[in-house]
């Protein structure tokens, strides 16, 4: 064993900005094994209150931590920045937030370059600001997930620092190192634009290095045991700080063989098991995500064996509905959506879709046909800038011009498909974003809560603040802003909030079965939500939407619930019996209903309970 | 209570029938008076209170006698909660009426197919392998014209169709070919009703898969034009939200594949030589009748007969064989499958023998061309002269024609367009046939077709 390497090459000179704070590599062991971290050091957070399937009916609330609330007036959003606001997150009725990653990292790849596990982003904190965090949410019955990357490390992390100095120690077989860079010749480029290999060349090691990312992150050799352990120790060092669960980024990669194109592999699928079993034996109740951009038909190979209710992620995200739900608002026609929700397989008992309108990454184009793609370029991308990767860069409001009623279609989309939705932060009081900002920082700015300086953010010089706000007349923070919002009960963000209480007084939202009740007018996309509760008792939520701009009739087929009444969720209207015949709506342009289908007695009253 | 029905009950309601069968939405002898109806043949169905009967009677008008089917109810209470129209006044005795809205009486019709029972002359026959829900209660879907149709449950449909015409019935021979060689692009056939008419095998009914998701053709197509003709930017119509081309694109590929699973199901035929001549021959004769009638299309005379003179010369590139022989963007439904084409039955002013000829396939492509056309004037119908609102209508069908061409020949092989003297030919001749049903029907739509006969005409063939 070579002698401790010296003071220029430790494994952690690369982190930065953590000499001040606990952080893996701060020591190394003799045998060359680094010190990490324990969740012992830091304090832990009240759990939330104890319910295992809580995932399948909350409403998840996407922030950035950089972008919500600055605490410190550094220009840059942080975790106490945040905490202070979970108030506003409360009001909302958001039930669980989700953090892209806040770890130590050097922001090659927007944080998804995890240098560190163990540590925060000096900017954003430290390990006991997300403790405070998470005890302040849980408080307020608010749950936390994050982003955790299991495939890859940065390539400043201390163990790929250890590996690539000695092969010969505890790290050297920590990730996929190759003598000719040959291997596995069948797998995809992902980032066709900037990498041309998945292998790249370390000249310090003098072996190649495998990577299905940028060629600064190398994949985790999960063939090593001790790699596997060593990332459900990750796992539990969060956990045990109370965390509620992770969003695992790019699972489909984690293990790589000759021949195949090293996705989806049945080992990866094993390691997953491997995973889940963990967190229902050490920490049940907290949650999997699974972030798998592929089709619905291959997505449902990560919730695990059926039989057992799903072994492997708790949800996964539906990524292929989301531009459909704008491709049938556009076509004026249910087809996208009812198509897409059609070849979506059944899934496990125990599991749930994740759903969402937009998020911080661009709108994801990867799940359309090439047709389908340049339809989307062409109706909501038209100029260039907006669009990015296979996708577009740019945030609710504007992606529908600004049109309140089209804002109410979506979001009444959003909180009545099956599956739990994703909000992302600012899209509830219609943000802007900005075209001109490189990359993905369009749809990232901060969040507008007031028209004061800096949109109310953050303190700081406005030349400081990470991103400029938005500040074009239509969507700027004079005019769209929380405060302003939260004052108007007919704003966006009043309307939002009581949709969301709406949808949590009706479980069939979110446990209902889906039944497409197509009908004659191809421009109203209609169904059923029908769940069945515990006491046999069955609540059916009806959807009636119409897609297109001019006021449309409807026919409905609804002869299995004659009898019913249907009962308007917004404000209890009855409205007239079902009969044999079908049921006849009209619906303004861009209009929506839900209904619950009711048994009212001779006199009016409820024979079923809501 | 009940009274069983007789001779003299069927007798009185045939008397009365002279002056109800006009007024029936799918009788097919508007253009004349009923001068006789005659009983063939009556069964009952359902005995009891409710009765239902199912009835046979030859409609003469003149020298023309049709037969056509009923299904006939009696209630001791009077009426059901159907349509007013739908009561048969009889002279004396109890109140009759046309039974098909009378959920009540038809689920029987169902549950007899489904169980493959014999009543009377009626043979009741699920199709090979179909395994049936029964207990299922029907209400007639209302946009129908020549035939009514039942939906059970939203699970089946049962076509009756009303006018008969012997022998195994075109849409259930078709239908049985196309699901034998696993056509895509069909309701699958679950059942018939069948009996005899004279000498002859008659089908009564036809009992086919219900697709509660699926939305018709024409509404689809007119869903994009109602977007693209209110756009105040004037884009063109690929440039819309709306735009139609990748459906009518998929529609082409479908229609392709009908015609070719046909052909591999019931063969095909080289037209003899004196096809042509004969069917050049038919569409002057039509020409002739039409122009008599409507003098606006004289103007257009001389130019249609030189089109279809050149027809008389084209070399036939692709053989003759069964084709639906009505098709419009009303005979086909999009599903989340994808599309389906319904009702193989032909043109209902054709007589038989036209109707189960080996025709060519290029008849349906024009009755699409001709549909698309009609799906972009139609919100022009009515309106005051406005060329540039035509003009758009204009860009739309060539639009989405082209595009349904391009599905067509990108499924079939070869590219319709290739047989453009043939095809035009097809095109005015259908459109002939439209100036003729507007005028009789609906003159403000008699524009339509007159103004694309005038477009066609224009172009180069």
């Amino acid at each position: 064993m070579a002698d401790a390497p010296p003071e220029a090459t430790a494994p952690d000179a690369a982190l930065d900005g953590l000499e001040q704070t606990p952080h893996t590599g701060e020591d190394v062991a003799a045998d060359g094994t680094l010190s990490e971290p324990s969740a012992d050091d830091f304090g832990h957070a009240e759990q939330a209150p104890s319910d295992p399937e809580w995932f399948k009916r909350a409403v998840f609330y996407e922030v950035l931590v950089r972008a919500f609330n600055d605490s410190n007036g550094d220009g840059t959003g942080d975790l106490r920045g945040l905490a202070d606001k979970l108030d506003y997150i409360q009001w909302l009725g958001v039930d669980c937030l989700w953090l892209p990653p806040f770890y130590a990292s050097p922001l090659r790849d927007g944080g998804y370059d995890i240098s560190d596990f163990r540590a925060v982003l000096p900017e954003f904190g430290t390990v006991e600001d997300f403790v405070h965090l998470l005890e302040e949410a849980h408080r307020r019955g608010i749950r936390v997930i994050t982003d955790l990357v299991l495939n890859h490390t940065s390539d400043a992390h201390p163990w790929f620092q250890a590996s690539r100095q000695d092969p010969e120690g505890p790290y050297g077989d920590f990730y996929v190192w190759s003598d000719t860079g040959t291997e596995y010749s069948d797998a995809r480029i992902i980032f066709v634009d900037t990498e041309t290999s998945n292998w790249t060349y370390d000249p310090v090691r003098g072996q190649f290095f495998w990577h299905r990312f940028f060629s600064h992150q190398p994949d985790l050799n999960f063939e090593n045991p001790a790699v596997r352990e060593a990332m459900l120790d990750v796992l539990r060092f969060w956990l045990d700080l109370g965390i509620d669960g992770f969003r695992l980024d790019a699972v489909p990669y984690l293990f790589e063989e000759e021949g195949t194109s090293s996705e989806n592999l049945p080992r990866t699928h094993e390691y997953l098991k491997e995973v889940r079993a963990t967190i229902d034996r050490e920490f049940p109740g907290r949650v999997l995500l699974a972030e798998a951009n592929q089709w619905p038909s291959d997505v449902v190979e990560y919730f695990g064996d059926p039989e057992v209710g799903g072994d492997e992620c708790h949800m996964a995200f539906h990524f292929p509905l989301m531009p459909r739900i704008f491709m049938a608002v556009r076509r004026e026609s249910r087809f996208p959506v009812s198509e897409i929700l059609a070849q979506t397989p059944p899934i496990p008992a125990g599991t749930q879709w994740g759903i969402f309108l937009r998020n911080h990454d661009e709108l994801t184009l990867e799940m359309v046909t090439d047709d389908e793609r340049d339809y989307m370029y062409r109706e909501y991308a038209r100029d260039p800038r907006m669009k990015a990767n296979i996708g577009i860069r740019r945030r609710l409001a504007p992606l529908l011009e600004n049109d309140r009623n089209q804002l109410e279609l979506f979001t009444a989309l959003l909180l009545s498909l099956p599956g739990s939705p994703v909000l992302y932060y600012g899209d509830e009081i219609g943000m802007g974003d900005n075209i001109w900002l490189g990359d993905r920082d369009a749809v990232r700015t901060p969040m507008q809560w007031s028209p004061d300086r800096n949109a109310g953010f953050s303190r700081s010089d406005p030349g400081r603040v990470y991103l400029p706000p938005i500040m074009d007349p239509t969507y700027g923070y004079e005019a769209v802003n929380v405060e302003a919002q939260m004052g108007n009960s007919a704003s966006l963000l009043s309307w939002t909030r009581r949709m969301i209480e709406v949808r949590k007084q009706h479980l069939a939202f979110a446990e209902g079965d889906f039944v497409d009740l197509g009908g004659s007018n191809p421009s109203v996309l209609a169904y059923q939500r029908v769940w069945t509760r515990p006491d046999g008792e069955r609540d059916v939520v009806l959807c009636v939407n119409n897609l297109s701009r001019f006021p449309q009739p409807v026919e409905l087929e609804l002869g299995e619930h004659e009898g019913c009444t249907p009962v308007e969720l917004t404000g209890s209207v009855r409205f007239p019996r079902v009969g044999e015949l079908p049921y006849l709506l009209t619906l303004p342009g861009h209009g929506f209903y839900w209904f619950q289908l009711v048994e009212l007695g001779d006199e009016g009253e409820r024979r079923s309970m809501l | 209570m009940s009274q069983p029905v007789t001779q003299h009950d069927v007798d009185q309601v045939a008397a009365a029938l002279p002056g109800w069968l006009p007024s029936q939405r799918w009788f097919g002898g508007k253009d004349r008076e009923v001068t006789t109806v005659r009983p063939l043949a009556w069964t009952v169905v359902e005995d009891g209170d409710p009765t239902l009967v199912h009835l046979v009677v030859e409609v003469g008008q003149d020298d023309r006698t049709e037969p056509y089917q009923l299904l006939l109810g009696r209630r001791s209470d009077g009426l059901p909660d159907v349509p007013a129209a739908a009561a048969i006044g009889v002279e004396d005795g109890p109140v009759w009426y046309e039974a098909s809205g009378d959920a009540d009486l038809t689920g029987v019709l169902l549950d007899h197919v489904a169980a493959g029972d014999v009543v009377g002359d009626l043979r009741f026959e699920p199709e090979p392998g179909a395994e049936l829900v029964t207990g299922l209660r029907a209400h007639p879907i209302t946009s129908e014209q020549s035939n009514t149709s039942l939906v059970y449950g939203g699970q089946y449909i049962l076509k009756l169709f009303r006018r008969l015409t012997p022998g195994t019935n075109k849409d259930l021979v078709l239908h049985r070919a196309l699901r034998e060689v696993g056509s895509a692009h069909v309701a699958e056939p679950l059942g018939a009703i069948s009996g005899v008419l004279g000498d002859d095998e008659v089908t009564f009914a036809m009992l086919q898969r219900f697709l509660p998701d699926a939305a018709d053709g024409w509404v689809m197509a007119t869903t994009s034009v109602r977007d693209y003709m209110a756009d105040d930017a004037g884009l063109p119509p690929g440039d819309l939200g709306g735009d139609f081309s990748g459906e009518a694109y998929r529609l082409g590929r479908a229609v392709a594949d009908v015609h070719a699973d046909l052909a591999r199901a019931l063969g095909t035929e080289t037209a003899a030589s004196d096809d042509l001549a004969r069917t050049v021959g038919a569409m002057e004769r039509r020409l002739d009748r039409v122009a008599a009638v409507v003098p606006a299309l004289r103007e257009h005379a001389d130019g249609i007969r030189a089109a279809f003179q050149s027809v008389a010369d084209v070399e036939l590139r692709q053989p003759l064989q069964p084709v639906h022989g009505d098709l419009h963007l009303g005979q086909v439904l999009r599903t989340v499958a994808g599309w389906l084409v319904l009702d193989f039955e032909g043109e209902p002013a054709a007589s038989l023998a036209e109707r189960s000829a080996l025709r060519s396939p290029l008849r349906d492509v024009a009755g699409m061309l001709r549909s698309f056309d009609y799906a972009a004037h139609q919100l022009l119908v009515g309106q005051p002269h406005d060329a540039d609102r035509r003009e758009r209508a204009d860009a739309w069908a060539v639009h989405n024609r082209t595009a349904f061409c391009d599905g067509y020949a990108k499924a079939a092989g070869h590219d319709p367009r290739d047989e453009a003297v043939l095809l035009r030919g097809f095109e005015l001749d259908k459109a002939v046939y439209e100036v003729g049903y507007e005028h009789a029907n609906r003159p403000d739509w008699t524009d339509v077709p007159l103004g694309s006969i005038a477009r066609i005409l224009t172009e180069e063939a």
